[in-house]
């Protein structure tokens, strides 16, 4: 099973924002709008950095 | 008018849910369980569709881990930082004894989704642990 780096991102911010999400709210319509907010987190950061390291001679 | 708005400021408001706590032993006693079966403490606790979702958000986390060739760690005292990739790893639960068991937790270094597998892995025992300590406490009525 090979993924690509984002495809692997996705699935990991999509998982674990699930369960954040889950454990810090109670209330169903809290819960959905903590997910979708720490799963987009995840991808701006992910960009951000990425672009960040971009210059770098790695 | 006056009087309508009394009875309606007056109408009994809905007490907010709050469980019964349970015995520490009996709390422990669901803990270990949610550890093993990643999920199951809050199955036992009654909050089934919560369960189900984290046994699922767990348990595929390790599938995808061990098939992107993710290495699972052994208790190992001659490499120090290992002893913490191993705590990671059996937050897992039974799931982490069943692949040692089959061998497949092995990890293949040059598989190019090597380093993911392992941090899905790593993280999956983290998140269960997380979970394990949120039945904690509903059982113990801290939490609703």
């Amino acid at each position: 099973m090979i993924f690509s780096h984002f495809t692997a991102l996705v699935i990991f911010a999509l998982i674990v924002s699930t369960v954040f999400a889950m454990i810090t709210k109670n209330e169903p319509r809290e819960q959905l709008r903590y997910g979708v907010f720490v799963f987009l987190s995840f991808l701006a950061v992910a960009f951000l950095v990425g672009w960040l390291m971009y210059p770098l001679p790695l | 008018m006056d009087q309508a708005n009394e009875h309606v400021e007056s109408a009994p408001q809905p007490a907010p849910v709050q469980s019964q706590p349970l015995h520490m032993a009996a709390t422990l006693a669901l803990c270990s369980g949610g550890w093993l079966v990643p999920g199951l403490a809050h199955i036992l606790i009654g909050r089934w569709i919560r369960g189900i979702i984290f046994a699922a958000c767990v348990l595929s986390m390790f599938a995808l881990g061990i098939g992107m060739h993710g290495k699972l760690y052994d208790l190992e005292f001659d490499e120090p930082l290992h002893v913490f990739a191993f705590i990671a790893n059996i937050g897992a639960g039974i799931p982490y004894w069943l692949a040692e068991h089959f061998n497949l937790g092995v990890g293949t270094m040059n598989w190019p989704s090597y380093d993911y597998g392992t941090t899905y892995l790593w993280v999956c025992g983290l998140l269960n642990y997380l979970i394990v300590l949120d039945a904690f406490d509903i059982a113990q009525g801290r939490k609703p």
